[in-house]
């Protein structure tokens, strides 16, 4: 073999292995996929369990006062909310009511209290400012009854909406 | 000279770089699977919109003439919830800690020491478990849009 076949003969090689070298590095040391997160819209709301009994007895009535009331704070309201610009309203389902009930936000983790208010059918504001998060607060109720409104009950079903603010 | 040059030269020189030719093709890396949707969907009162995972990925790799490792990272601009990954069991090598996966983050060890070759199988395989995870504060996607990453895996000497 001549030096000059025995060069081209490298020649050959060189670019066969060069393109060997082209093509094998196609293999791929990295891959990657799409991954996508969705999250739904999520509300959740719960009251304790129990139910409350305000009872008005006549202990500690003043003579010549009209006015009796009563206060109960034993249940509370969590709260989980992923929406923005939400409130949480407050509504009975007793049309007819004998006495007055009334409700109040206490300590709330979030957002803030609404001014207190009588319950009715018609939802009202109970807690402010309450989208995109997560908290509890105390329920306050308190039952009025006048001496001149005589004796009776009355059984409510009360429920807490979220709603758009 | 020329005798010469066919009867020792040449041969060395081909077989490095039928060498380099075969270690750049051992380093190859495949995810299964195809692209993949975490949903997040429901969420307790008072707590934290419950976690999702997926477990319908994996990756196979092989073996190279040198020890290498798997890393991963992700891009997902905007990204606003929350991904994990973890491997949950590989055939080669060792599983890293749980990979949080932020855009922009750097490549960052899912698997470590996957032995040269040989001796052994030169294939080998992971599974990954990811994880969703998002807060109420974080809100939902019909207000925000989704998270898209384009999550990348890497093979590479360790």
């Amino acid at each position: 073999m001549t030096l000059h076949s025995c060069i081209r003969l490298l020649i050959v090689l060189l670019l066969f292995c060069s393109l060997s070298r082209v093509e094998t590095t196609q293999a791929q040391p990295t891959d990657n996929h799409t991954v996508t997160v969705t999250v739904a819209t999520i509300t959740a709301l719960q009251v304790s369990s129990g139910s409350v009994n305000l009872s008005i007895t006549g202990a500690g009535v003043v003579a010549g006062q009209d006015l009796m009331t009563t206060v109960d704070e034993s249940t509370n309201l969590v709260w989980g909310i992923n929406s923005a610009n939400r409130k949480i309203t407050a509504q009975t389902g007793l049309v007819a009511q004998n006495f007055t009930v009334r409700v109040l936000a206490i300590s709330p983790t979030q957002g803030s209290a609404a001014s207190e208010v009588t319950l009715t059918t018609a939802a009202a504001d109970f807690l402010l400012n309450v989208g995109r998060s997560s908290g509890s607060c105390g329920i306050r109720y308190t039952g009025l009854a006048l001496a001149s409104q005589g004796t009776g009950s009355d059984s409510h079903t009360i429920t807490f909406t979220v709603t758009t603010q | 000279m020329p005798r010469f040059l066919h009867s020792r030269i040449v041969p060395i020189i081909l077989l490095l770089f039928l060498g380099t030719v075969e270690e750049l093709a051992s380093q190859s890396i495949t995810l299964q699977g195809g692209n993949q949707t975490l949903g997040i969907t429901t969420g307790l009162a008072g707590s934290e919109p419950v976690a999702v995972i997926n477990t319908a990925s994996s990756i196979d790799f092989t073996k190279a003439n040198v020890i290498q490792k798997v890393t991963v990272q992700t891009s997902c601009l905007g990204q606003r919830f929350g991904l994990k990954v973890v491997v949950t069991s590989t055939t080669l090598g060792t599983p890293a800690a749980e990979v949080t996966l932020t855009n922009g983050m750097p490549a960052t060890d899912l698997v470590t020491g996957v032995p040269k070759r040989p001796p052994g199988p030169n294939n080998g395989s992971c599974s990954l478990l990811y994880t969703a995870s998002a807060t109420f504060a974080q809100g939902n996607s019909a207000e925000l849009g989704n998270d898209v990453h384009t999550v990348t895996y890497t093979i590479l000497a360790q």
